[in-house]
């Protein structure tokens, strides 16, 4: 993989199945295009669309579990006893 | 037979390709999806949080964002700098601490691609070369569109071209979700504990 990124940035064009590939490879993380597989092609289009609205869901769940933990440390106290806890028991 | 020597390399991939898509994700992804890497992650995203300070009004909107920027920078840190995404919100970190130097930087080329003797990270495209948007194969608006408004919803990658915003994004992605896995153990790890926390002082008697 890091041999074909390489030659890739030597030479000025990509090949279209290069793309593909990466787009195929972009398509199998996502939860909801994972298992349509080769029956029904998916448009490159349609796999882009749904990376972003896959990321901008990670995004809010992360701030929202940022939310979360800043309350929590709020607290100093329980939270700093808590939060040690948590480390030695993993 | 040259030639076929040199392109055997090349026919190689193809041919790889050809036969079946592997099963198995591609070593940087199980590298985020593994049980150490997320402990990793954890271990540094603790005592990140440990060093917080929390301004007092509680329900603060900024807090939120503080503990949001600081469970980033441990995820970039955790992707030990291979990355572009990772390399961005580091050399975003870094930015607003020397705002001054900042402007100097920019006028200022030759810097750019090698890392500079104060030891701040800078990706290696990001103004020396001047990369513009390109689409190689696909040509359609539908799709440059989609992929303007992906290169900028992952962090570094404004001024890639089509296959390195791809690479990026599926290693983003991936780090997210450990991300988003390491906080939501940590949450649980640390809220219900409190309630047994009680029981638990009794018979310890350590905390």
């Amino acid at each position: 993989m890091s041999g074909r990124r390489s030659r890739s940035r030597q030479s000025s064009g990509i090949s279209e199945d290069q793309i593909n590939d990466l787009i195929i490879k972009l398509q199998q993380l996502l939860p909801e295009l994972r298992n349509s597989r080769r029956s029904d092609k998916v448009s490159a289009s349609r796999v882009l669309q749904e990376t972003c609205n896959y990321i901008r869901n990670l995004h809010r769940e992360v701030d929202d579990l940022s939310e979360r933990l800043s309350e929590l440390l709020a607290n100093t106290d329980t939270a700093q006893a808590a939060l040690i806890r948590s480390l030695l028991t993993q | 037979m040259d030639s076929m020597s040199t392109s055997s390399t090349s026919d190689l991939s193809r041919r790889k390709r050809k036969k079946k898509s592997p099963p198995s994700p591609p070593p940087s992804l199980q590298k985020w999806r593994s049980e150490k890497q997320q402990q990793i992650y954890s271990t540094k995203l603790v005592n990140a949080l440990r060093e917080l300070r929390i301004t007092q009004p509680s329900p603060n909107p900024r807090n939120g964002r503080a503990v949001r920027e600081v469970a980033d920078r441990a995820l970039a840190v955790a992707a030990r700098g291979k990355t572009l995404w990772s390399r961005a919100i580091l050399s975003k970190a870094v930015k607003l601490k020397f705002r001054k130097h900042k402007r100097q930087r920019i006028t200022n080329p030759a810097l750019t691609s090698t890392v500079t003797a104060t030891g701040s990270i800078r990706s290696k495209n990001k103004r020396g070369a001047a990369t513009v948007m390109r689409i190689k194969a696909k040509g359609l608006p539908a799709v440059q569109r989609k992929v303007k408004v992906l290169s900028r919803l992952v962090p570094g990658c404004r001024k890639q071209t089509l296959p390195v915003v791809l690479e990026e994004t599926t290693d983003y992605i991936a780090a997210m979700e450990m991300q988003i896995r390491a906080m939501t153990a940590l949450l649980s790890a640390v809220t219900s504990p409190t309630e047994h926390e009680e029981g638990q002082t009794h018979v310890l008697g350590v905390w």
